[in-house]
């Protein structure tokens, strides 16, 4: 098994992330192209928590290099299943993914927490990452290592991208929140 | 938002998220949230997307996922209070 971790801060209040969560694979971000679809499979909020949970499936175009992809059989798309919660009165939202794809040669665990950040709780909020990896095919030591190599390095990669194109998904929800919230600004951009 | 696996529940998807969005922003953050008023729209998305997933076998992946999810579900669901 091999482990990565990351953790990061946004300088966007714990709302606006939570908020903008939800729209991270839509079309203003430029650098998740390889996210080509974001199903909700359900949504509920616990009754006795008031934590809202969310199920969704998440589609991939994959970007593996090619001995990775005939190993795995040779599909380009993959699908993620995710589990989120999140609980308003806390301020939380954690994210929980796996592959349904290749499952029984490769698994993959990730999870992310948002949470405000302790320096400043109104204003800005951490992100933490971290994924497990565990390649299953039996018997082959090397290959079942360096797969698990090649998917360190795509999470690592994927998570500079993920960085940079949520950054511009909060920008660009900011800017349409302020603009919704003051027509005088929105007429005087028309 | 993103588009839909299957691109024929786009239009239901999308007036679904919309709503999704504004419940989840103008209510739910806020603590109001009593119902929930995106459900008929949840529904039709619904109706759509699980005919796809069971024609591409995706829901049998996806309970399997379910299951091996419960711990996660055990430990995020859990009162924190």
């Amino acid at each position: 098994m091999k482990i990565f971790q990351q953790s990061t801060e946004f300088d966007y209040s714990w709302e606006e992330v939570s908020i903008s969560n939800w729209r991270k694979y839509g079309p203003w971000n430029e650098s998740c192209k390889h996210v080509i679809a974001v199903d909700t499979l359900s949504r509920t909020v616990d009754p006795s928590t008031g934590i809202l949970r969310t199920e969704r499936l998440i589609t991939c175009k994959q970007t593996a290099p090619k001995w990775v992809l005939s190993l795995l059989g040779g599909q380009d798309t993959s699908l993620v299943y995710e589990t989120s919660y999140v609980d308003a009165s806390q301020r939380s939202v954690t994210l929980c993914s796996m592959n349904l794809t290749w499952s029984d040669l490769l698994n993959v665990r990730e999870t992310c927490i948002y949470s405000p950040s302790s320096s400043n709780p109104a204003g800005k909020t951490k992100f933490q990452q971290r994924a497990e990896i565990t390649a299953l095919c039996g018997g082959w030591a090397k290959i079942r290592n360096k797969l698990e190599e090649v998917t360190v390095e795509r999470f690592q990669q994927n998570a500079a991208k993920g960085r940079e194109g949520f950054e511009t998904v909060l920008e660009m929800s900011r800017r349409a929140f302020q603009e919704q919230k003051s027509p005088i600004l929105r007429e005087a951009k028309i | 938002m993103s588009a839909s696996l299957a691109p024929e529940c786009n239009q239901v998807k999308e007036r679904y998220d919309n709503c999704f969005l504004k419940w989840y922003s103008e209510k739910f953050l806020r603590g109001a949230a009593t119902t929930d008023e995106c459900d008929p729209l949840f529904k039709q998305y619904e109706k759509c997307l699980s005919k796809v997933l069971n024609d591409r076998g995706i829901d049998k992946m996806v309970k399997e996922a379910r299951e091996d999810n419960r711990e996660n579900d055990a430990e995020h669901l859990k009162p924190k209070r």
